[in-house]
C-alpha cells in the first residue's frame, strides 16, 4: 500500500492508504471512544461512538470503518465530533440500566469509561427503560443482557474466531436482543473470550460473580501449563488467593485469546481435596506432621529400600507432563545424581518400546500461513483449542484440511473427514509416500514396495504435492496405536518430501519441557511401562493421580501398592488411591503457586513467577526436590531461587532418543479398537478439580462412540455401557472402533 | 522616663482591673450559653458525622449491595468488605467491617453509597471496653440502623433541601 499523510488533531500522521482510521489513532495514541470495534475482529460500524469529523466530509464519520487517503484532514476533538459522540452516549445510556454498583464490570467497563468523558449527568429519557429477561447460558458465563448495547462483539467472535455462531441478534430496532440461538446455551471451548471482549457487563464470569471489584485484585503475569501453547495470562489474586484468570497478549502465542480451560482451571486451586500437611503412613496410618519430620521419613526410607544397599535401580522416578521445567530437571539430576536412571513422564503410553518420534519444526504463527493440512488422530478443537484456532485461519484463508480420525469429530473448520480404524492408518500413509516417492521419481524403500496405494492414499498425496506449504498433524490419538513409531516415521519422510512442516501433538502440556530437562530414561534405565513390571523397592512421584494418569492404571497401582515398595508422593491434591500406596506424602504447589518455566510448541522457554503463595504447608516441588537431595547429601543443589535452574538448564539441548524403526505394516490386531481419551476439561489434575468446567457440557462428555455394526458385534445398544462409558451409536466412527471421550478414571475398566 | 510615669499612674488608678469588671458586669445580665452536659445537649447539625450505622428499606431488607464503593474511597482504608452472591441471587456482602480507630470521619463512605445504606449517624457519645471493639461488625452497624432508623431519615429529609 502507498504510503500517504494525513492530518489528525492538526498533526501530520503517516499512513498507508486504505488504512482504517481507528488503527492509526489507536497506533499514535490519540484516543477515540468506540465499543463494537475490535483489533481482532471484523468490523461492524454498529455502535457508532467512533464518529470523527472529516474536513470536506458533512456528516461525521465513523473511524473504525472509514479508509483513509492522502491528505485527508480529522479532527478527533472538535465541536462537531464531540456533539456527535456525546449524541450516541446519549442514545446508549437511554436502555442501558443504572445499575453500575451490582455490575461485576463495574471499574472495568468500557461503557463507564466512556460515559464519564461523553454522559450527561441528566437524562432527558423519561419513557420505560427496556428490559431482557435473564437466560442461563452455561457454569460458565453470566448473563445479563439488559445491559447488553448491542456491539456484537461476542456474536462476531463466534462466527469468526470461536466458528461456531452461537450467539446472535433476533428481533430489529427496540426488540434486538443477543441471546444464544440454541437452548443448551454457550459450548465453545473458547466462549470465555465473550467476557472479555463484551464491553459492558452482558456477559461477565459465571464463577467469579459478585466476588471482588476489578480495583481489589493484584494482577501477576503467568503462562498456562494445560496444553502445548503455554497461552500468556494474568492470575488476578486477592489475599492470596487466585481469583480470576484474564487473558494476556502475545502475537507469537495466544495472540490475545485463551481456552475456556486456562481460563476456569484457577478454580480447582481451591478444592477440598488440596492436599496441605505433609503426611507419613506409620503402621498403615496416616499421620500430619511437620515437614522435617516427613522429610526425614522420607529419605529414611529411600535410603533403606533403594539407597544404602546399592539397590539404586530399584528406584523409580515418575513425574505428571503439567511439572515445570525446572521440576523435571531437578528431578532427574537427583536421581541420576543417586544413579538411578529409572526417570520417565510417559504415563499414558502403552508401548514405550518403539516410542513416536517426531519433531514439531513449525511456529505457532506461521499455522494461519499453510495451505494444506493434513490432521492424523486428533481431535484438536477439544485437545489443542488454541492451535485449532490457528488452523481454522489458515482454512478460511484458503488452505485444504484433510483429516485421518476414528470419528468425523465435529472441526469448526471445513474439512474432508475421512473416517478410519487406527489400524488403517498406517496403510494409509506408506501408500501416500509411494505416491509421492513416485512423482518424485525416487525408489521406494522395501517395507513399502508391495503397498497398492488406495485413493485416499492417492488423494491425499496429491493434495501434498500440490501444495508448497503444507503441515502435518500428528495428534493425541495416534500414541497407543500399535504402529504409533511407524505412523510417525512416515510422517516424517512424507513432511520431508513434500517440503512441509510437522506438528507432534501426540503428548500435551510441558512433556517438551521434560525433554529439554532430559526426564526420560537414558542407556540402561527403564521406561514408566517396564518400571510398573519390574520388582521395584521404592518410587519417587511428582503429582501422580494412577485412575488417571495411567494407560494401565489397575497394574501400576497394583505394582505401587506392593507392601515392600516404598513410594514418596509429591502431590497438590489427596484421594484415596493416592493414600492407599504412598507411604509420604507431601503437598507441593500447584498451578500459579510455583515459579518455573513451560516449553511451547515454538520451542520457547516461558517463565513465569508464583502468582500466590500455595496454602498452609505446601511447598513449590523444586524446592521440596532441592531439600531432597541436600538431605542425601547429593552434591550441586545450592539454589536460591528458581532462576539458578532454569539458568543451569537453558543452554540444555533437548534429549532426542533415536532409534531404529523398523516399519512393519502387518503389526495389526484384529479386536476391536479402542481410543480411550479424557474429556479436555479432565486432561489433568488441576482441571478435573475445576468445579464450574467440570459441569459444562465439554465437562460432562462421557460416551463410548460406535457405529451400528460395531454395536452389534458387541451386542450393545444406546443406554448400554462399555468400559464403564454410556454407549452412543453413531455411525460417524469407524468401523469396528469406540472412541471413548470420557470424564471417568480410567480404572472403570479400560484394560477389562 | 515618660513611659515609666504612665506605667506607675496606670497601676494606681487600676483602669485594667475596671475594664475586666465592666466585661464581667456586661455578662452579668447576658443570655447564659455553657449547657450543664450530659444533662443538658447542644442541637446537632443533621450533617453531623458520628457512629456510623447500616440502614434497612423500610421492608426489613438490608440496602448494602456490597458494590464496594465505600471501601475504595475511604482514605484511611477502614473498610473491609466482602461479597458473594446470596441464595436468591442478590449481591449481598458477608463481611462489612469499619474500624473507628482508622475512620477519620470524613464522610466519604456515606457521599458514595449509591443506595444510602452506610451513613454517620448523630451519636459521638460510644466508648469501647475491649480493644477489637473499635471493629464495628455489619451486624453491630445493622444494630445501629435499625435502632437509630427515626434520627437518621429525620437528619437526612432535612438536609434533603440542600443536596
Amino acid at each position: 500500500m502507498a504510503s500517504i499523510t494525513i492530518e489528525i488533531d492538526g498533526n501530520i500522521v503517516n499512513a498507508k492508504a486504505g488504512e482504517r482510521l481507528i488503527t492509526i489513532t489507536d497506533r499514535e495514541g490519540i484516543s477515540v471512544p468506540r465499543f463494537c470495534y475490535h483489533k481482532k475482529l471484523s468490523v461492524s460500524t454498529s455502535c457508532r461512538m467512533c464518529l470523527v469529523d472529516i474536513e470536506g466530509v458533512t456528516k461525521p464519520q465513523t473511524a473504525c470503518s472509514t479508509p483513509v487517503s492522502d491528505g485527508m484532514k480529522i479532527h478527533t476533538q472538535n465541536e462537531k465530533a464531540k456533539a456527535s459522540q456525546k449524541a450516541v452516549m446519549e442514545f446508549l445510556l437511554i436502555n442501558h440500566p443504572l445499575d453500575c454498583p451490582i455490575c461485576d464490570q463495574g471499574g472495568e467497563c468500557e461503557l463507564q469509561d466512556v460515559a464519564v468523558e461523553y454522559g450527561s449527568d441528566v437524562s432527558r429519557f423519561s419513557e420505560g427503560k427496556r428490559v431482557v429477561a435473564p437466560s442461563d447460558i452455561g457454569p460458565l458465563i453470566q448473563t445479563d443482557m439488559t445491559r447488553c448495547i448491542h456491539c456484537t462483539r461476542c456474536v462476531r467472535f463466534g462466527s469468526e474466531i470461536a466458528g461456531i455462531m452461537e450467539m446472535g441478534g433476533t428481533g430489529r430496532g427496540e426488540d434486538l436482543k443477543i441471546e444464544p440461538f440454541l437452548a443448551e446455551g454457550i459450548t465453545s471451548e473458547l466462549s470465555g473470550n465473550m467476557i472479555d471482549v463484551c464491553p459492558v457487563g452482558a456477559l461477565t464470569s459465571k464463577p467469579f460473580r459478585y466476588e471482588l471489584r476489578s480495583w481489589q485484585m493484584a494482577s501477576a503475569d503467568s503462562v498456562a501449563r494445560h496444553d502445548l501453547v503455554g497461552s500468556n495470562l494474568y492470575a488476578q489474586t486477592y489475599k492470596g488467593l487466585v481469583k480470576r484468570v484474564v487473558s494476556g497478549d502475545n502475537e507469537l502465542v495466544n495472540e490475545t485469546w485463551i481456552s475456556d480451560r486456562d481460563r476456569f482451571s484457577y478454580e480447582g486451586l481451591a478444592h477440598e481435596n488440596r492436599l496441605l500437611l505433609p503426611q507419613i503412613k506409620v503402621e498403615g496410618q496416616w499421620k500430619e506432621v511437620e515437614w522435617n519430620v516427613a522429610l526425614d521419613f522420607a529419605i529414611k526410607g529411600l535410603n533403606k529400600n533403594a539407597l544404602n544397599s546399592r539397590k539404586a535401580h530399584k528406584l523409580g522416578g515418575l513425574a505428571s507432563s503439567t511439572a515445570t521445567t525446572e521440576e523435571f530437571y531437578l528431578m532427574q539430576k537427583m536421581l541420576r545424581e543417586i544413579g538411578c536412571e529409572n526417570i520417565d513422564y510417559r504415563l499414558n503410553v502403552n508401548n514405550l518400546d518403539d516410542p513416536i518420534h517426531l519433531d514439531s519444526n513449525i511456529k505457532l504463527s506461521d499455522l494461519e500461513c499453510v495451505d494444506n493440512v493434513l490432521v492424523i488422530g486428533a481431535n484438536l478443537r477439544l485437545e489443542q483449542p488454541m492451535i485449532n484456532l490457528r488452523l481454522r485461519k489458515a482454512q478460511l484463508a484458503g488452505a485444504s484440511v484433510s483429516a485421518l480420525n476414528v470419528k468425523a469429530f465435529d472441526y469448526n473448520h471445513k474439512t474432508n473427514h475421512s473416517t478410519v480404524s487406527p489400524n488403517e492408518i498406517a496403510t494409509i500413509l506408506a501408500g501416500a509416500l509411494k505416491v509421492i516417492l513416485e512423482k518424485n521419481s525416487l525408489e521406494a524403500p522395501s517395507y513399502i514396495t508391495n503397498i497398492n496405494p488406495s485413493e485416499l492414499s492417492i488423494n491425499l498425496a496429491d493434495k501434498l504435492l500440490d501444495s508448497e506449504r503444507s503441515v502435518i498433524v500428528l495428534g493425541e490419538h495416534v500414541i497407543n496405536n500399535t504402529q504409533a513409531a511407524s505412523i510417525a516415521q512416515m510422517v516424517a519422510e512424507i513432511a520431508k518430501q513434500v517440503n512441509g512442516k510437522t506438528l507432534n501433538l501426540t503428548s500435551s502440556a510441558n512433556t517438551l519441557g521434560a525433554q529439554y530437562a532430559h526426564f526420560l530414561p537414558k542407556s540402561k534405565g527403564m521406561n514408566t511401562n517396564e518400571m510398573l513390571a519390574a520388582d521395584m523397592s521404592a518410587f519417587l512421584l511428582l503429582d501422580i493421580y494412577p485412575e488417571y494418569d495411567f494407560h494401565h492404571s489397575n497394574s501400576a497401582v497394583e505394582a505401587l501398592s506392593k507392601d515392600d515398595v516404598f513410594v514418596v508422593s509429591l502431590n497438590s491434591f489427596n484421594n484415596e488411591l493416592v493414600a492407599q500406596y504412598s507411604d509420604v506424602l507431601l503437598p507441593m504447589a500447584a498451578m500459579y503457586e510455583t515459579s518455573g518455566s513451560h516449553v511451547n510448541i515454538n520451542h520457547d522457554m516461558q517463565s513465569f513467577a508464583a502468582a500466590v503463595k500455595a496454602p498452609e504447608e505446601a511447598k513449590p516441588a523444586w524446592k521440596i526436590l532441592k531439600v531432597i537431595a541436600d538431605l542425601l547429601e547429593l552434591p550441586g543443589f545450592h539454589y536460591e531461587n528458581v532462576t539458578q535452574v532454569s539458568e543451569e538448564l537453558k543452554h540444555q539441548k533437548i534429549y532426542e532418543h533415536k532409534q531404529d524403526i523398523t516399519i512393519d505394516l502387518g503389526k495389526k490386531s484384529s479386536a476391536i479398537e479402542t481410543i480411550w481419551m479424557h474429556s479436555a476439561y479432565h486432561s489433568d489434575a488441576l482441571l478435573r478439580h475445576a468445579k464450574s468446567l467440570s459441569s459444562s457440557k465439554i465437562g460432562q462428555t462421557n460416551s463410548a462412540s460406535m457405529n451400528t455394526a460395531t454395536a452389534k458385534e458387541l451386542s450393545l445398544e444406546c443406554g448400554n455401557t462399555y468400559l464403564g462409558v454410556p454407549v452412543v451409536v453413531s455411525d460417524t466412527v469407524a468401523d469396528r472402533c469406540v472412541f471413548v471421550s470420557s470424564n471417568q478414571s480410567t480404572d472403570m475398566g479400560r484394560e477389562s | 522616663m515618660i513611659n515609666k510615669l504612665k506605667k506607675i499612674i496606670k497601676s494606681l488608678s487600676l483602669s485594667e482591673l475596671r475594664s475586666g469588671m465592666k466585661i464581667t458586669g456586661k455578662e452579668l445580665f447576658n443570655t447564659k450559653i455553657t449547657v450543664q452536659y450530659p444533662e443538658e445537649k447542644t442541637p446537632i447539625s443533621p450533617r453531623f458525622r458520628g457512629l456510623h450505622a447500616l440502614r434497612r428499606y423500610p421492608n426489613g431488607e438490608e440496602r448494602c449491595i456490597a458494590c464496594k464503593l465505600c471501601e475504595a474511597v475511604c482514605p484511611a482504608n477502614a473498610i473491609t468488605i466482602e461479597s458473594e452472591m446470596r441464595d436468591d441471587g442478590t449481591r449481598r456482602t458477608t463481611q462489612y467491617d469499619i474500624d473507628l480507630f482508622k475512620c477519620i470521619f470524613c464522610g466519604f463512605c456515606e457521599e458514595a453509597c449509591p443506595v444510602d445504606a452506610i451513613v454517620e449517624t448523630q451519636i459521638f457519645e460510644y466508648a469501647f471496653e475491649s480493644r477489637d471493639g473499635s471493629i464495628m461488625t455489619k451486624d453491630r452497624l445493622l444494630k445501629v440502623g435499625d435502632d437509630n432508623e427515626e434520627s437518621i431519615s429525620q437528619a437526612r429529609s432535612e438536609d434533603a433541601k440542600y443536596r
